[in-house]
Parts: structure tokens; sequence; C-alpha cells
């Protein structure tokens, strides 16, 4: 018992400490920027942009879409940098060479940037509530969190798959560029899944979000978690894939590497 | 495995002794101890804390866009050397000569090409989980740390990494910030820190797990005399300690300072292996002569290497003149005729003295390439 509270707060410690450490734009004043300001600006754009083209009725559907968007934030560009960072660092030797779990290493790196995307939604939420977008009269408030949680997850996967992708290019700003642009497509977050090509919309119930946001439109309005209960599964599980490998090429990358000798190169 | 020293050390707890099963057990179950276990006995009974045997690594890499061709370069050449408990122990080369490389090998960092290598009886490719948390390394220079983080949080969050208590933590943190000397600074940000206090920070990083062989990757590179004298200062309590210690350097007088033996490593083999005072023996017979000269030319180096009684000569550019550095048994007698030689260049100031460590290393650097350069002209 005691050695299981050591660990969990020694995970704590890496986990937050490394956050700090690697989290680029992390300064007070831009950190409530981006938990305040950024949410703002997303649903703005998109929600106007969408009630111009398809009427004041969709409000609700294109605030959903891209509040749940929003946490591709946190879990792309936050989650990516918290592996790819440590090459910018250095600090692959001294990472490397140390003896703590991998598995450990790697999922603490998402932890806290879950807790923001989870933050960044609901202020998306709460913006689109204050503006009168949307209505949570008949929304079960624990069914749309786990909702959150669970997409928010998933996509901080898809980061850490990513992020290990950094480990190996070296530009890894513009996948994550790409990425996020092309979730905000093919998430369903601003247009109905089934307006894709067929081929498209393959992709899109492959990657992570594109569940969760449906799911979270029909708990808006007013379906239970048993009914959604389908997609939060295939949510979870597309994470639970993303993660499995993203780990995957975490160890590959430390085992080329060392076998390579490319631990350090740039 | 009885001879493993962890079998000493009781299991806690049962998850503990399953984990302890696994990883001990298993390898002997499928037959991997053997003729390892004999040999970690003799290393345990000789004391030794580092065993190196024909260590070699090849790097391969593929040069050009188009038409890739492999490029491989043999950064060790299959090295041996042993160092014992509590020993400080030097490898001292020019850029380039594997010293790096050997250091990745022994910290599990890098895949020897062949040979072996254990460390406090733990073999540095099969054993590596149990080796990481009983050594500390550094690799020299200020990056490698979380510039972003204080020097106190870089410490908690590598302790986290080492898995070290955070009761532990609380007083062993402060503790070596004290002795590297960054107590006051200790909540600032690493990207204030001068080169000298990142490099005394990656020293206390190193000993969070209070590691008990150290591998020191020039830790004083790039400092300035001050600074440096400081890590030494580190150092050589380290050593006072009885830690083992391997520390690579290309600084002369730190290596004759901190070590007990040196090995000067170059193109990946080890030319010699010695007490400094031995080392110092390859130029006993010799006299160094030192001429600070204005307008140097190659063509004067070539005449000067020309001479039968000049044994290697060096040259350091400096601001004003340059410094040749000539070794020679002849001593001052050898002077009127290395004058002669570099007529037309202003002469400033003749200096004879004693050969130094680092008149033996230039010998045993340069005597070396000689003969390289021979035995590839007859071929
Ligand atoms: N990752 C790598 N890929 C290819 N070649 C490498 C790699 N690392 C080192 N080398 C080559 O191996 C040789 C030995 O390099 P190493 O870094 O071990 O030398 P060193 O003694 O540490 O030199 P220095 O004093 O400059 O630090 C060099 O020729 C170097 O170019
Ligand atoms: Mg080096």
């Amino acid at each position: 018992m005691h050695q299981l509270i050591t660990n969990l707060k020694l995970f704590w410690q890496g986990a937050a400490l490394s956050y700090v450490a690697l989290f680029s734009w992390l300064r007070p004043t831009t950190f409530l920027a981006s938990m305040i300001i950024f949410p703002l600006g997303q649903i703005l754009f998109f929600t106007l942009l969408g009630i111009f083209a398809t009427g004041r009725d969709s409000a609700s559907f294109y605030l959903i879409g891209n509040a749940m968007q929003i946490t591709a934030s946190a879990g792309i560009f936050g989650v990516t940098m918290a592996i790819g960072g440590e090459r910018w660092a250095g600090t692959l030797m001294y990472l490397f060479g140390a003896p703590a779990n991998r598995l450990t290493i790697f999922a603490g790196r998402a932890t806290i940037h879950i807790f923001n995307g989870v933050v960044q939604v609901l202020m998306g939420l709460a913006w689109g509530l204050v503006l009168g977008w949307v209505s949570f009269a008949h929304t079960d408030p624990l069914a749309l969190g786990i909702t959150i949680l669970i997409a928010t997850f998933s996509t901080a996967a898809l980061g850490l798959l990513l992020g290990c992708l950094g480990l190996v290019t070296l530009n890894i700003m513009f996948i994550n560029n790409l990425v996020y642009f092309l979730l905000l497509l093919f998430s369903g977050a601003n247009l109905p899944i089934t307006a894709l090509p067929q081929w498209m919309q393959y992709i899109s119930w492959s990657l992570p979000l594109t569940r969760g946001i449906a799911a979270a439109r029909f708990i808006v309005d007013g379906a239970s978690l048993a009914e959604v209960a389908p997609l939060l599964v295939g949510e979870f599980f597309i994470g639970v894939g993303y993660l499995v490998a993203g780990y995957v090429l975490f160890r590959i990358f430390e085992i080329e590497a060392k076998r390579r000798g490319t631990l350090e190169a740039f | 495995m009885f001879c493993s020293d962890e079998f000493i050390r009781p299991p806690r707890g049962t998850i503990e002794a399953m984990s302890f099963i696994a990883r001990y057990y298993a390898p002997s179950i499928f037959m991997r101890c053997g003729c390892d276990a004999k040999r970690r006995m003799a290393n345990f009974l000789m004391n030794n804390a580092i065993q190196v045997t024909n260590l070699r690594r090849v790097y391969k890499s593929y040069v050009g866009v188009f038409r890739r061709k492999l490029k491989e370069v043999e950064a060790v050449k299959g090295i041996s050397f042993e160092v014992a408990a509590g020993e400080l122990f030097g490898i001292l080369g020019p850029n380039g000569a594997g010293k790096t490389t050997t250091v990745k090998m022994l910290t599990t960092l890098l895949l020897p090409t062949s040979g072996t290598a254990t460390i406090l009886g733990h073999d540095v490719v099969r054993d590596v989980s149990a080796l990481r948390p009983r050594i500390g390394f550094i690799f020299g220079g200020e990056r490698g740390l979380y510039w972003r983080l204080s020097g106190m949080d870089n410490l908690k969050y590598f302790s986290s990494l080492y898995q070290i208590d955070p009761a532990v933590q609380a007083k062993r943190i402060p503790y070596l910030l004290e002795l590297v000397g960054l107590k006051e600074r200790a909540n600032e940000k690493v990207e204030g820190y001068s080169r000298g206090m990142k490099q005394r920070l990656h020293i206390a990083r190193t000993l969070l797990n209070d590691p008990e062989v150290m591998f020191l990757d020039e830790p004083s590179i790039g400092l300035d005399p001050v600074a440096a004298r400081d890590i030494r200062r580190v150092v050589r309590d380290l050593r006072d300690e009885k830690k083992t210690i391997l520390l690579t350097t290309h600084y002369m007088f730190e290596a004759d300072e901190l070590c007990k033996r040196i090995a000067v490593i170059n193109k990946g083999e080890i030319v010699a292996l010695d007490t400094p005072a031995n080392l110092k023996r390859v130029v006993q017979d010799l006299s160094v002569v030192e001429l600070e000269v204005k307008m140097f030319t190659p063509d004067a180096l070539e005449r000067l290497k020309g001479l039968p009684f000049v044994d290697a000569v060096t040259v350091q550019e400096r601001e004003q003149n340059s410094l040749v550095i000539v070794q020679s048994p002849r001593g001052a007698e050898a002077v009127s005729e290395l004058l002669a030689q570099l007529n037309g260049a202003t002469v400033q100031k003749v200096t004879v003295r004693e050969p130094t460590l680092e008149d033996a290393y230039v010998r045993l650097v340069e005597g070396m390439d000689e003969t390289k350069k021979e035995g590839a002209g007859s071929k």
C-alpha cells in the first residue's frame, strides 16, 4: 500500500514536471488565454460560419462539434510537444538511460494535457451557453462529462503517436497542423459525416473524436448514457488503439536508436 | 546466479518478489547464465567495478540523397580494460577518438557491435534494468536539462525517473544542491544559469540515485578555468568518497590531477594505459623546447618535423604568435638548429622545460599517427 502511494506520487511528480518542462507556450498569461480565449475563438469562428451557411437552427450542431474539437489543441499540440520536445531539449539520453518504466513515462506525458483538454471543452460549451447557441435543459451532465473525457483521452492517444513520430522525424509542427485541420474536417465537427464521400467516411470512423462528437450531440439533445454507449466504447477503443501504436513506436524508437546510435542525433 | 549481488538483498512484498523471481530466475532458466556467472565471480573476487573486453562499435550511416552509399565508421576497435571499485579511471584522447562512444556503450545507451562489458557484474546489454539504477552518467555540455524548470525541479523530475522515494528526495536534493554550490539559485529557472552552473547541476543529477559507478564524459567541457576547477573539486570529493568514476577529458592536468590510471585512446584503440607518472616516463628521455614564433609557416613546420632529432612538433595558434612545442632528446642543445630552420620568422621567446603529461599524450597520439602513415605509405 505504501509502495502504491509512493509510486502514485512519483507518477504525478514526473507527469506534472514534464508538463511544465515541455509545454512550450506555458506562461501564466498565455496559459489562461489558451484556456479561455482560444475556445471562444474556435467556437465563434466556426459556429458563426455555420449559422451563416445553414441558419440559426443548426447553431448547436456547430457549437458542440467545435467545443469538442477544441480538445485536439491540448491532445495534439500539447501531447506531441511532451514527447517530441525531448529531442529538442537534448534529454533523450538521460530519459532512456533511466530505469523508469517506459509505459509510465509515456502515459504520464499525456495525463495533464487530458485535464487541460477537458477544461477547454467545458469552456467552449460554457461560451456556447452564454451566447445562447446551446441549451442543456435535457442533458445528463454525467454522461456528457464521460463523453468529453473519453474523447479527450482518445485524441491525446493520437497525440502520443504523433509525438513519437516527432522523435523520428524533425518537422513535427507541420504534422501537427496537418492533423489538427484533418480532424477539423474528418471528425464531423463542421459537417455531417454522411455528407463526406464514402472513402472519407472510412477515415472519419478510424480517427478519434468522430464518435465522441456524435455522442455529445445526442447527449445534449437528451439521449442517455446507455443509448450512446456503443459510440463511447468505440471511441475508447480507438484511443486504446492509438495508445498501443504510439507506445510500440516509442519502444521501437528507443531500441532502434540504441542499435543505430541515433539517440541524440539532430 | 548466486554470485549476483541482488540475490543477497531480500525482496520485499509479494509483487516485488514475483518480479524478482521473473527477472533473476527466468534468464538462468533459459541458460543465459553459464559462463557469465563465472566471469561475474571472477570480477567479484578481483573487485573490478568495470570490466571491458574487446569492446567494439561500428556506426553505419548512409550518405548522399539519391544514390545512398553505406558509410561505416569503426569508432571503437575492440578495447579492453578494467576499473577497480573505488578507482578514478581516466580516458584521454583527441576529438573523435571514441571516448563518448565507449561511455555510451557502458551506460546502456548504445549497443556494442561486438565484445562485452560488465559493470558491477551486470552485463551492459542483457542486465540493463538491474544496472541502470546503480550507475550515473553525464555527457558534457549544457544540454540535457529542462531549461524551463528550476534547478530544484529538474532534480525532482529526474528523481521520479529513478523512482526515488519522495521522502528520500526531500533530504537528498537540498544536500546535492549544496554539494555543487547551487543552493542559493536552486529555485531559478535553468535557462538563466551559466554554463558552469548547468554542468554542476548535471553532476547533482547523476548523484540523485547515489550511483556506485559514475561515468563523466568531459564534465568540464567549455568551461572557464574557475568553473572547471569547481567541477574538479566536486569530482575529487566524489573520488574521496570512494565512488568508482570513469572520466573522459581533453584536459591533461585534469587527468593528471585526478586519475589513478589513464587510458590514452586514439582512433578507437588504447595506445597506452598506465598511471600518470608512468605515462610521463614515455617522454622522460625527452626535453621540450617551446618557441614563440611570429608568422610561423607550414613549411617551417615540415622542416622542423624533418629534423632527425625531433620526436614530435605541435603548434598552438595564439593571438599574437604561434607556440611551437618541440619534443627532442637533445633539449637545450637542439635550440640553435631549431632556430636555423625558422629563418625568416621572428622568434620571440625560447623556453626549455621538463616534459609534462600533455607531452606524453602528444607523443603517444602523434607517434601512433606517424606509424599509421608510414604503414599506409609502404602498401
Ligand atoms: N551516431 C553516429 N553516427 C556515425 N558516426 C558517429 C556517431 N557518433 C560518433 N561517430 C563517429 O565515431 C567516432 C568517435 O566518436 P566519439 O564521439 O566517440 O569521439 P570522442 O572521443 O567522444 O570525441 P570528442 O572528443 O570530440 O567528444 C568519430 O569518428 C565520430 O564521427
Ligand atoms: Mg565525446
